[in-house]
């Protein structure tokens, strides 16, 4: 029993480094900047300043909150889903399959990094939005942030474990990536006040990772304390590890379907 | 009309490698060292050399498609580098493979395309893709996609698109790669038919007995110098002196293989998988008489067949690139 | 006389070939349809205060941010695709000229990234029931034309980006929202601090942009009209012209770094 706990955490761990050179296998570091720093600032200053032709007002931190979340999510999305997705094209996923190793200490492993990135994403999305558009951070409580954004980020990666298995056989991985991460644009309150959507579309907006943490983040930044925030937090955390474990039963699915019809070539 | 249609005179080029996420470090690895050679108009001259020679990035010059390091090379009295625009219409190139085409496109559409890019006249292409088409045995197939297309009718594709624009000097990569034996016999007889037609042909290789059978003249080349460059006949007359020993065999350990490579009398050895066997060759002037003393050597070996022939181009071909396949 | 039918002829071909192509590739369906009618829609929700008739500068605006995502995503993986498919090669060594070749892709592209303005103006006018009036149709209609001009022209260049940095692709996205916020697409740049403008008027989409609201809205005076296509013009034609010198630069250079194979 404390045999197999440890296997796991080793596995666990080499998933982790696994996915942490592979993040960085391709990078140097400029092109690293450009895409972790410069990119969602762009993001940033296109939707505030929307924000602010729409409203005529000079509150910014409603869009610099919402976009700096987003950034968890592009990571989750993004990053957990083509690690997964990817195993697919590198051809390495029957060796997955055929593994013993528990494959949730593989995933999870994989998601560790993306989660880590995936917050360093908010910092530098909050950080900008002090720098450049006045974001005043000075109500705020540094403990319940800190875990608004890790719920956050892991509510996401685990929407990415979904995705990832769904990529592993739709035949184009980026263009379910892109159309979920725009649906989450819309739908998680990051540019638009949920009061504001129509009724049906803020029932989707409840099922979904984001949109808890982005709110609660919110009222952090307006003063708020944990206690305000649990409940949500505790929803946040849920929605997560059900997209997650919805993630594993769609890949022991496929792994048994697989198996039966003694072929890989659905992936 | 020149002379020579192709001139090569000290012909470099380096790749930079890095090594490094964080530290990078470059490396320089150098393709092609330095190779000087003429090819004459109407020629069909052969490129010989083991993986990784510089072959490829040789004819990547020659067709415009890299710039020399250091060094000069003219087609037809052109510049590769400062003529590049005036000589790519009057050459033909294929690297072979699964890439170089448009896959979701059918091979009909390939080489409309590339009749375009060539400004190949449109009422002479109406005419020249079928003849092509027809003449390297795709008739009935154009119209489908090239992802359906086996290897082989991806090579012959290629050749198609090579000839369309009628160029006066052709640079074929590997041609026969990938062909089953039939398809490499066709391919090699219109090769010949190219030659017969009065073009310029620079053809690489590293089947032996093509550039032998093939080739007017042929130069071998390895890790980016040139080390022979003859006919086929002289090329094999450097290897006249020796005989070469056929020794089947069922394995043989490092240390047996050392102990040959050290008798006094053997100039290089080799292990050869033909079919499902292995054939250990031994290149000794000695010839027959040498057999006795091998079959010491390999004490405790199971060997198989023994056999003494004369040298190919194969062996020659072995000896230039030091006995390494 | 021949030299403008061939080079005609070699941008209808590409143009051909570089549609049939998309036509397979499910991503293309994002950039030209998905992401313009999201961001449309975001973009509708988040104005809303400002009124039912600003709806046509939103379509026309979210329209424009998907020409643009199309261009710089669908283009530039094109070449790309190209490189990775071992097609950069041949088109290099070919007699005609890449940049031509170029043209043609970024045409295609363009073009099936106008039909997503029209669906977007057809989806928002029937679902949303905004009316979507054109102040000026004729001035539109010209504007259009206009703008593929503009964007193709700003696409060329764009593209000789992709051919000398292979691993460009990784930049792509720092290069979506900037001309999206530059060129004024879904606010005023007045919006802007004042030493971005520079910027925004050697953009040739920015000019498209002004010319196609100022049409469709009717925010601008007939004759700021003309003076936006006028300026779109020289500007994309300075593109065009300036292309040769750059094709040439990037293609030498690529030649010598090894960067139209991926083997090199």
């Amino acid at each position: 029993m404390k045999k197999r706990f440890i296997t796991n955490v080793k596995i666990f761990f080499e998933g982790a480094i696994l996915s942490y050179r592979a993040l960085f296998r391709w990078l140097r570091p400029a092109t690293y900047i450009a895409s972790k720093i410069l990119a969602p600032l762009t993001m940033m200053i296109f939707f505030v300043f929307i924000g602010a032709y729409a409203s005529g007002n000079n509150d910014a931190s409603f869009y610099v909150i919402g976009n700096a979340l987003i950034f968890a999510a592009s990571s989750g999305i993004f990053g957990v889903t083509m690690s997964i997705g990817g195993e697919r094209w590198s051809g390495t996923l029957p060796y997955l399959f055929g593994s013993p190793a528990n494959r949730m200490a593989i995933f999870v492993g994989r998601a560790f990094m993306h989660i880590l990135d995936g917050m360093l994403g908010v910092f530098i999305g909050l950080g900008w939005g002090i720098l450049l558009f006045g974001l005043d951070l000075s109500q705020t409580h540094l403990t319940p942030l800190l875990i608004t954004i890790l719920i956050t980020t892991f509510s996401t990666a685990g929407l990415g474990l979904l995705m990832g298995c769904v990529g592993l056989i739709t035949r184009n991985v980026m263009l379910v990536n892109n159309t979920v991460y725009f649906m989450m644009l819309l739908f998680s309150g990051a540019n638009i006040s949920l009061e504001s959507l129509p009724k049906w579309m803020q029932v989707i907006s409840n099922y979904i990772p984001l949109t808890r943490g982005i709110t609660s983040t919110r009222l952090i930044v307006a003063g708020a304390g944990i206690n305000e925030i649990l409940p949500l937090l505790l929803e946040e955390f849920l929605i997560g590890i059900m997209f997650a474990l919805v993630g594993f039963f769609l890949f022991s699915t496929f792994e048994k379907q697989a198996k039966k019809l003694g072929t890989l070539e659905i992936f | 009309m020149f002379m020579n249609a192709v001139e090569i005179s000290n012909l470099k080029r380096q790749f930079k490698t890095t090594i490094g996420v964080i530290k990078r470090q470059t490396k320089e690895v150098i393709a092609v060292d330095g190779i000087s050679f003429n090819i004459q108009a109407g020629e069909l001259f052969g490129l010989l050399g083991p993986n990784g020679a510089g072959k490829t990035t040789t004819i990547k010059m020659l067709t415009t498609l890299l710039i020399p390091s250091s060094g000069t090379a003219t087609i037809m009295g052109l510049d590769v580098v400062k003529d590049a625009e005036k000589i790519r219409p009057r050459i033909g190139f294929i690297f072979g493979g699964e890439r170089g085409l448009y896959w979701r496109l059918s091979g009909l559409d390939n080489l409309r395309y590339f009749a375009t890019l060539y400004y190949v006249d449109s009422n002479v292409a109406k005419k020249k893709i079928p003849e092509l088409i027809e003449l390297v045995g795709l008739k009935g197939r154009e119209k489908e996609k090239v992802e359906g297309y086996s290897r082989g009718m991806r090579q012959r594709l290629h050749i198609a698109r090579a000839l369309l624009h009628d160029p006066e000097v052709l640079f074929l990569d590997e041609p026969t790669m990938g062909l089953d034996p039939v398809g490499a016999r066709e391919m090699r007889m219109t090769i010949r038919d190219l030659q017969s037609a009065k073009k310029t042909i620079l053809l690489t290789t590293h089947y032996m007995f093509e550039a032998d059978a093939l080739c007017e003249r042929i130069a071998v080349i390895n890790k980016g110098k040139i080390v022979a460059l003859n006919t086929p006949e002289k090329l094999k007359t450097t290897v006249r002196d020796l005989s070469v020993v056929e020794i089947e065999i069922f394995g043989i350990p490092p240390e047996f293989l050392e102990k040959v490579r050290n008798l006094e009398y053997v100039d290089g050895v080799a292990v050869e998988t033909r079919d499902q066997r292995q054939i250990l060759l031994v290149h000794t002037p000695k010839g027959p008489s040498a057999i006795s003393d091998i079959v010491e050597v390999l004490n405790g070996l199971r060997l198989g067949k023994i056999v003494t022939r004369e040298p190919t181009l194969e062996d020659a071909y072995v000896r230039l690139v030091g006995g390494q396949m | 006389m021949k030299k403008i039918k061939d080079t005609l002829r070699i941008i209808g071909m590409s143009f051909e070939i570089e549609l049939r192509q998309n036509l397979t590739d499910g991503f293309v369906l994002f950039g030209i349809v998905i992401q313009p009618l999201i961001v449309a829609f975001m973009a509708l929700w988040m104005l809303k205060d400002k009124g039912p008739d600003y709806a046509i500068f939103i379509v026309v605006g979210s329209a424009m941010t998907g020409l643009w995502t199309t261009l710089l995503f669908n283009g530039g993986n094109s070449i790309r695709g190209e490189r990775w498919a071992g097609t950069l090669e041949p088109l290099v060594g070919a007699p005609s000229s890449l940049r031509i070749v170029v043209f043609g892709k970024v045409l295609a592209n363009v073009t099936q990234s106008l039909l997503s303005m029209i669906g977007c103006y057809t989806f928002i006018s029937l679902i949303m029931g905004y009316p979507l009036t054109l102040s000026r149709p004729i001035f539109f209609l010209i504007s259009i034309l206009l703008t593929v001009f503009a964007f193709v022209s700003f696409g060329v260049i764009i593209a000789s980006l992709f051919i000398l940095i292979p691993d460009f692709q990784r930049l792509q996205n720092t290069l979506e929202f900037p001309v999206y916020i530059l060129c004024g697409f879904l606010f005023p740049i007045a919006l802007l601090p004042g030493w971005t403008t520079p910027i925004s008027y050697i953009l040739s989409p920015y000019w498209a942009a002004r010319a196609l609201h100022g049409s469709a809205r009717g925010m601008l005076e007939i004759n700021h009209i003309f003076i936006s296509w006028v300026l779109l013009i020289i500007f994309s034609a300075i593109y065009i012209v300036g292309s040769g010198a750059l094709y040439r630069l990037v293609l030498k250079r690529a030649r010598v770094d090894a960067t139209l194979n991926t083997t090199g």
